[in-house]
């Protein structure tokens, strides 16, 4: 199971099963078909580092999605 | 055809000319900046007779384009000694607009025992009044006199008493929709601009007649709503609705590159105290006349602004956005919202910009005038500010001379500007972008964060850098809203389309962006003439020597770099 908690948003936190290693692009797809959400842009942490959509996903990674926005 | 009000600050002579070029039409900073490059000499004084002030409306100004009435000023600046453009929010733009203006020029410059005067705009004529009543007042006091004498409705545009004394770090406060002098054009120093010509205020009545005219009014109106319907479409501006621009504490935060004890770090323990959800809940849990939401101008889809209230529920500043709370907040290690809140307040008061005086105040706490995270320390030192004491004038000259006098050698800031809140040893695109822009250091300029894979790496970044060059530059070019963006992406005809039906001018995406282009390569040009050199865009020499702690990054862009991002 992959933690994939979307922050500063409604949606909260989505558990998404991962048998094997998926990229997050694939991941993130998944998490906005299961809860009928369109993302747009994106910055996803794991661990203090920024992941890119290419980037394998594991069993048991927890991932916070923060929307790409800019300051004023 | 375009107008521009020349206005003679020493003789009180005024002139209308009317021009139909492009950049006349689109306004903005396409206009301010060609017109500083045309007529302001690059080698003159700020301060002196040769500088010159313009306020420039947009195209869709005065239409009902949401977010469509930004005020971009240009104008030499005595912070950074090369060009400057800053851009505001609120009425002025839209007032303009009613007196068929593109554009206001404020030029020479009286002798110095000259009195305070206020230029008066209406629709029978110009005129300047007597200013000296106003002077030595905060803004907020001024801002309510000129409502007092001149209608609620009025634009108005004024200074704070430290922009009176030509401090380098002073903005211009222009009248947000209930005429208040709260929208800031705070970077650049062009408070003191307006200052050096004796103008305490300048006042653009309610009594406009001109309305906006259509080649195709049909068109245009389904334009307009289309529009809205993207802004109101994507997540993202429709997250802006909610938080505003405090969601990038959180973001900020997570990717280490929140500013913390002058630029020293790029995190800071509890920050969650001043993030988003935090202001958000405060301001909901005091009601009053706290607004988690609210528009600088009408009409806007998207309201990112706020209304900060007290623990009485009364109005404490507003807006408290996230450089400010960068700024003022983690930079100076405080993590207290009605803190941060009082500081902005009383920033707008004093009439300095809040990034330029946060940032020397966090230089002064480096100094040891006071401790990071003493609440109590940093308002007395911005009360210094307001009441502009020696020390106070000091910091309300910027970061960059507050490090030169206080003796600190870690000084946040590129040109003379300081650093906004993006931590730039772990951003290396931001970083690219401070080093790249002719304003100084700025954030708007060229916003790499969310699109940058590897951050603290500078590979590719000059490419990035250029790449969110022109899309930041492109709002600023027309004189919307920097985040009307999120609607059009990466296509600017519904924008450009607007244009056509109003006008009857049709400019492609590959034409406007060479325009955008254009003004780049005008103003780092006009800076080439001012005298800065290739050298002066860096960091200080600490951002290369020294690691920033959680990243373990050191600042790595060389000049060759950061000088081929300045090529266009």
């Amino acid at each position: 199971m992959v933690s994939i908690n979307f922050k500063l948003t409604d949606i909260g936190r989505i558990e998404v099963p991962l048998e094997k290693r998926k990229t997050l692009a694939t991941v993130l797809q998944q998490c906005a078909a299961q809860a009928g959400i369109e993302l747009g842009g994106i910055i996803a942490i794991r661990a203090g580092r920024v992941l890119k959509e290419s980037d394998l996903v594991e069993d048991l990674d927890e991932i916070d999605i923060f929307p790409a926005i800019s300051g004023g | 055809m375009f107008s521009i009000l020349r206005i003679n600050t020493a003789t009180c002579e005024t002139k209308t000319e009317v021009f139909d070029s492009t950049d006349f039409l689109l306004g903005g900073r396409t206009l301010s900046s060609r017109l500083v490059s045309r007529e302001v000499p690059a080698s003159c004084d700020p301060f002196g007779r040769k500088n010159k002030l313009f306020f420039c409306n947009g195209v869709l100004s005065g239409t009902i384009v949401s977010s469509s009435d930004r005020l971009s000023i240009g104008g030499k600046s005595p912070l950074t000694g090369g060009i400057k453009e800053s851009n505001a929010g609120g009425i002025v733009g839209v007032r303009m607009a009613q007196h068929g203006l593109r554009c206001i020029a404020l030029e020479d410059a009286p002798k110095n025992d000259a009195v305070w005067k206020i230029v008066v705009i209406g629709k029978e004529q110009t005129e300047f009044v007597d200013g000296e009543f106003l002077a030595g007042k905060g803004v907020y006091e001024k801002s309510e006199l000129l409502s007092q004498r001149f209608g609620v409705k009025a634009g108005c545009v004024t200074i704070g008493p430290t922009a009176e004394k030509l401090l380098y770090a002073t903005g211009l406060a222009c009248s947000d929709p209930h005429g208040v002098c709260s929208r800031y054009a705070g970077r650049g120093g062009l408070g003191a601009v307006m200052a050096s010509k004796k103008i305490i205020a300048l006042v653009i009545l309610n009594d406009g007649e001109v309305k906006p005219e259509f080649k195709d009014p049909d068109a245009f109106k389904v334009g307009t709503k289309r529009i809205v319907q993207l802004l109101k479409e994507n997540p993202v501006s429709s997250l802006f609705t909610k938080y505003g621009t405090a969601a990038m504490v959180d973001i900020c935060q997570a990717l280490k590159v929140l500013p913390t004890q002058n630029f020293r770090h790029g995190v800071m323990e509890g920050a969650e105290k001043i993030n988003a959800q935090s202001m958000y809940d405060t301001i909901k849990e005091r009601g009053g006349e706290g607004q988690t939401q609210h528009a600088c101008m009408h009409p806007c889809a998207i309201q990112c602004s706020n209304v900060y209230s007290d623990k009485d529920g009364k109005l404490l500043c507003s807006p408290v956005e996230y450089e400010t709370m960068a700024l003022m907040g983690s930079n100076l290690c405080l993590k207290d919202l009605d803190a941060i809140a009082t500081l902005n307040r009383i920033a707008n008061d004093a009439g300095v910009d809040t990034l330029d005086v946060g940032a020397a105040i966090g230089v002064a706490m480096e100094a040891g005038l006071a401790e990071f995270g003493d609440t109590e320390a940093a308002i007395a030192l911005m009360k210094e500010v307001k009441d502009v004491t020696p020390l106070g004038r000091i910091l309300a000259s910027g970061c960059k001379v507050a490090a030169k006098v206080l003796g600190v050698r870690h000084a946040p800031h590129v040109l003379g500007q300081a650093i906004p809140a993006y931590e730039p040893r772990g951003t290396k695109g931001m970083a690219m972008t401070y080093l790249s822009t002719p304003m100084g250091a700025d954030h708007t300029f060229g916003f790499t964060l969310r699109d940058e894979e590897e951050p603290t790496s500078k590979e590719g970044k000059v490419a990035l850098s250029k790449k969110f060059q022109v899309i930041g530059s492109r709002m600023d070019a027309m004189g919307m809203c920097n985040f009307v963006r999120y609607s059009v992406r990466n296509d600017m005809m519904p924008l450009l389309d607007l244009v056509r039906f109003r006008y009857g001018v049709d400019i492609n995406g590959e034409e406007f962006d060479n325009i955008v282009k254009e003004t780049l390569r005008i103003e780092h040009q006009f800076n080439t003439d001012a005298g800065i050199t290739a050298l002066d865009y860096r960091f200080s020499e600490t951002f290369y020597e020294e690691a920033q702690p959680e990243t373990g990054e050191v600042m790595d862009i060389t000049d060759e770099e950061s000088a081929q991002a300045r090529k266009w």
